[in-house]
């Protein structure tokens, strides 16, 4: 797929979501570039999100994957260097996006019994090489973007290492975009934090649906490996001890809290939606190890119910902490072992899940709310 | 355009790990000084809209803050990975590197 520039003219967007849907292949990337451009332009995601599925994505019916080389620049998504069936690159990273991608659609297809992050077939691309020393990973909206991490500097002063080279940073990637196409939480403070959340539980997942590793034997960290030996870390985030991750003289110590009394409020971050995730990933990992066997299994698959069916754009962690309550009773039956494990795991952060409890600290309304969106930093109501 | 400072902060992304730096050109090597000039010249800095965020709430990109300071303006604008227009690339690409390689030398 060639992205062309977009149609600089003023097109009503009916129109253009005409020429997206129905048009030739050029057509529609050129309409769809311009929806996405002007979605960009007023602030909007949604745009994207309702015809990502509908015009970009041709339902295959299974796993299909494509791997592009952005060869260092910033145009995406580059040049194809593997598809589906393609037998393996002499690149790594593009092993790893392949693989990777391949272990987070099967985790998603065998065990939740959904088909690809749309739950429609949609093609997994993923494009490797951005950028130079772009020490990061995203999702774009329409597919994942790994960088190779510190390459450009030389080997004593590199902190990180290719952003494929953890496995659960692609089933967070992949996972940001089921999200989009599920609860659609907004990726600002509370609800921006659960997205977050969603994306390291399932990336965590998705590392021990690969060994096949049993809850207690899991280190819960998000992205080991990712970091060099010249760090003081042992990966971006610990779920098992928030807070804990990294401690260095350069990066700094892990800002993730543990509990509802040491939220962190900043504008920062989106709202600190990488740091106050800590809450509710330790009310995940409490609940998994309560559960014992395959994490995926119980713990998970409460979690992808709720994430799918339940929670809105605008959740937040109570809100969270009484769904996951609901749905545990739901698959399992109230009182059950396994809805007493999702109580006990919200607990832990301090929130009771499913009988009202303390009120967590206000975001989102007030003036710190009111302020960022009026500086366009967060999501208007 | 005489500028004096660029103060450069970087949030957001997968680590959530925020990079800052000051920048003084004359402290840089000359040529290094000059690329950066040349692209904020090129740029017309200054006359950039200060949001040219689009969608910062694209999950685990980064959000660039860049504030520029000569004697007559100081100006800032902020922008992501995504909707950095193309010609902004190489900018956040020097600054990046320099603050990468200043915070490991503090």
């Amino acid at each position: 797929m060639h992205k062309h520039s977009p149609i600089n003219c003023i097109i009503p967007p009916d129109m253009l979501k005409n020429i997206a849907t129905k048009g030739t292949e050029a057509q529609k990337n050129l309409a769809m570039n311009t929806i996405k451009v002007s979605a960009q332009l007023r602030g909007k995601r949604s745009a994207l999100a309702d015809f990502t599925a509908a015009t970009f994505r041709v339902a295959v019916g299974g796993k299909e994957r494509i791997i592009y080389d952005a060869n260092n620049g910033s145009n995406l998504p580059g040049t194809v260097v593997r598809r589906e069936g393609d037998p393996a690159s002499t690149d790594v990273a593009v092993n790893e996006a392949y693989d990777g991608s391949g272990v987070t659609y099967d985790l998603y297809n065998n065990i939740y019994s959904r088909n690809s992050i749309d739950g429609n077939g949609m093609r997994l691309d993923s494009t490797v090489h951005y950028r130079v020393g772009y020490d990061n990973a995203f999702w774009d909206g329409e597919q994942m973007v790994y960088g190779d991490g510190d390459e450009d500097l030389p080997a004593n002063e590199r902190l990180f290492n290719r952003f494929t080279i953890a496995i659960d940073v692609i089933g967070h990637e992949l996972t940001h975009g089921v999200t989009q196409f599920e609860a659609k939480l907004q990726y600002f403070q509370q609800p921006g934090a659960l997205n977050e959340s969603m994306s390291d539980v399932f990336g965590s997942l998705v590392k021990q649906y690969q060994i096949r590793q049993i809850a207690s034997e899991a280190d819960w960290i998000i992205g080991a490996g990712l970091l060099t030996s010249n760090v003081n870390g042992v990966g971006i985030r610990s779920m098992k001890a928030p807070g804990t991750a990294y401690d260095d003289p350069v990066l700094g110590k892990d800002p993730q809290p543990a509990h509802m009394r040491d939220y962190v409020n900043t504008i920062s971050d989106n709202g600190g939606v990488h740091i106050n995730s800590g809450i509710p990933n330790h009310a995940f990992y409490v609940t998994a190890l309560e559960l014992g066997g395959f994490a995926w299994e119980k713990a998970g698959q409460i979690w992808y119910v709720t994430l799918k069916d339940k929670l809105t754009a605008t959740s937040r962690f109570q809100d969270c902490a009484d769904l996951t309550y609901q749905v545990a009773a739901e698959l399992y039956g109230a009182g059950s072992i396994e809805q007493q494990a999702v109580k006990k795991g919200w607990a832990e952060v301090g929130l009771t899940a499913g009988g009202g409890g303390p009120t967590p600290p206000p975001d989102g309304g007030g003036c710190l709310g009111a302020l960022l969106r009026l500086l366009g930093v967060a999501p208007a109501k | 355009m005489d500028i004096e400072r660029i103060k450069y902060e970087r949030t957001g992304g997968f680590t959530g790990m925020r990079i800052a730096a000051d920048i003084e050109p004359n402290d840089l090597p000359e040529e290094q000084a000059q690329t950066l000039l040349d692209l904020l010249d090129d740029l017309d800095f200054p006359e950039l809209p200060e949001f040219l965020t689009g969608d910062s709430s694209m999950p685990d990109q980064f959000t660039y803050t860049i504030t520029v300071e000569s004697q007559e303006w100081k100006h800032t604008v902020v922008t992501s990975d995504e909707s950095a227009p193309e010609k902004m690339q190489e900018l956040l690409q020097i600054l990046n590197r320099i603050a990468r390689k200043k915070i490991r030398k503090q």
